[in-house]
């Protein structure tokens, strides 16, 4: 079995009012992971310490087999990063910069290169200042794509994107994903788009992984019930439930522990039960958060 | 291959730093062209390139070290296989080059001027000590940017620089050794100029190394 593109095992960063706390994140070839969290969660943190630019604390962070910070440089050979704040030179044009990149990436693919160029419908001899947010992105994208990367990471690109450049976006990105040996690392509070391309999820809060796994399992494993509990009757304790909320008969169960015949212990108890609903991503996403800042609170 | 990466991201930048390099240069050989023709030109000429060496290098340092955290261009080039010891390497020496090579151009082309023209040799010491100092505050400003991340220092060593240019000028013309070959047609190197413009620069290149020492040992880069 060969090794993960990623893996993270204890990482931690402390700053002065935020802290990383024990991120542990495996991600093997051919898989993209969708990395979900708040603002200020720790999402670009975790994906920086990734990329070499900010030093864990502590933990062990490895990436393509490569140990970092120590081994950055070998391993930024094979890794395509764009982050929503990165800039491009703004007195330079794409031209330039496919250059640029061209000249320190031995992967650089000119044909691609030229070919996402009138995908992405960009000018190479324009000045990137004169680029658009959504023109900015596509282009950063390009420079990242065109090096052909075994590891790709990408820090909220979609933010602040009109529909159709997000969707060309989105598009180029499942394409990439088909090669099998590739793998995507996605981070994004959108989770629309993380629904869209991800087949592993992984969400984060202040600083903390509070669940990961497969999507499908993901959504398969949460469910809404909608129930309806006559007087003298008490709502069994049922497995992963972690929100219940009542008014009068009607009764809503959110559990992230479904499975077929769930329903029966209520059935069973003499509660009936009106629907079981499943959940998108962002109902899981803010069910997950909520529920873990409950408990940490308590 | 190590190497050749930090030639290329020091090709990068003088690339980039090219323009202001270009407009010192003509701005420099302007002011020293008209320096020979009257007094007050020579004083205006004399103004002129000094703030030539000033105006460079805080575009050099506030550009291409500043501004580009600020902006997050550094992001950029840190995805790309480069180490940040590579990096932060790389934007040193091009910013260095970018600014010592106009520097060393046109201090040359300022003695070339004083010897060749009417204009007293022994204000040779003077400029001495005045070149010095620019290239002082060029090491210690690039220092700074590297050192630190807030506006505010880099603000501070930018308004300290200045306005000890206004000071030195003055102190100097009154230092003795100074004062007395100031219109003399032979320029004499006491042991005060010479320990002067010395440690001006040593002062400078000791606040630079401390500041790349640092830097390069930090653990965050963005």
């Amino acid at each position: 079995m060969s090794e993960p593109v990623i893996l993270l095992d204890g990482v931690e960063k402390t700053y002065p009012y935020f802290r990383l706390t024990n991120i542990a994140l495996q991600l093997d070839a051919g898989q993209i992971l969708g990395f979900v969290g708040p603002n200020g969660a720790g999402k670009s943190t975790t994906l920086r310490i990734l990329m070499a630019m900010v030093q864990q604390d502590r933990g062990t962070v490895r990436v393509l087999g490569r140990s970092l910070p120590r081994e950055q440089a070998a391993a930024k050979q094979d890794i395509g990063f764009v982050s929503e704040d990165m800039r491009l030179h703004g007195s330079e044009s794409l031209a330039w910069h496919m250059r640029l990149v061209a000249d320190l990436c031995p992967g650089w693919d000119a044909a691609y290169a030229t070919a996402l160029v009138g995908r992405f419908n960009l000018h190479p001899e324009q000045q990137v200042r004169a680029l658009s947010h959504g023109e900015r992105i596509k282009a950063a994208l390009l420079l990242a794509l065109a090096r052909r990367p075994r590891l790709l990471i990408l820090d909220e690109p979609t933010t602040g994107l009109d529909p159709v450049a997000r969707h060309e976006v989105l598009a180029e990105l499942m394409d990439v994903v088909q090669d099998e040996r590739r793998a995507v690392l996605f981070s994004s509070h959108n989770t629309h788009d993380v629904e869209q391309i991800s087949d592993q999820i992984a969400f984060i809060d202040r600083g903390r992984i509070v669940d990961t796994g497969d999507k499908e399992t993901f959504l398969d494993r949460w469910r809404r019930l909608r129930l309806d509990v006559p007087p003298g009757v008490t709502l069994p304790a049922a497995a992963g439930v972690i929100d219940t909320s009542t008014s009068g008969r009607q009764a809503i169960v959110t559990t992230r522990a479904y499975a077929p015949g769930f329903e029966a212990g209520y059935a069973a108890a003499g509660v009936g039960i009106h629907a079981v609903e499943r959940l998108t991503l962002e109902e899981i996403f803010v069910a997950t958060v909520m529920h873990n800042r409950r408990e940490r609170a308590a | 291959m190590s190497g050749s990466v930090v030639a290329r991201l020091i090709r990068k930048d003088l690339v980039l730093a090219r323009w202001p390099v270009t407009g010192a240069l003509i701005g420099g050989a302007a002011s020293l062209a008209i320096m020979p023709l009257t007094s007050v030109t020579a004083y205006v000429g004399g103004v002129t390139f000094v703030c030539v060496l000033v105006i460079l290098n805080i575009i050099l340092v506030m550009n291409g070290v500043v501004q580009e955290r600020k902006d997050k261009t550094q992001i950029f080039i840190l995805s790309l296989p480069v180490s940040t010891a590579q990096y932060v390497a790389a934007k040193v020496v091009a910013n260095a080059l970018a600014f010592t090579v106009p520097w060393a151009v046109l201090s040359a082309a300022a003695v070339v001027v004083i010897v060749r023209s009417p204009i007293p040799d022994g204000l040779l010491a003077f400029w001495a000590v005045l070149l010095g100092y620019l290239l002082a505050y060029y090491f210690v400003l690039l220092g700074v940017a590297l050192l630190s991340d807030r506006s505010g220092w880099h603000a501070s060593a930018i308004t300290v620089g200045n306005i000890s240019i206004n000071l030195l000028i003055p102190a100097l013309l009154n230092l003795p050794s100074i004062a007395r070959q100031t219109s003399s047609p032979i320029a004499v190197w006491t042991a005060d100029i010479v320990a002067l413009t010395l440690g001006e620069v040593l002062v400078g290149a000791v606040v630079l190394a401390w500041a790349i020492r640092y830097r390069s040992r930090r653990a965050d880069h963005v």
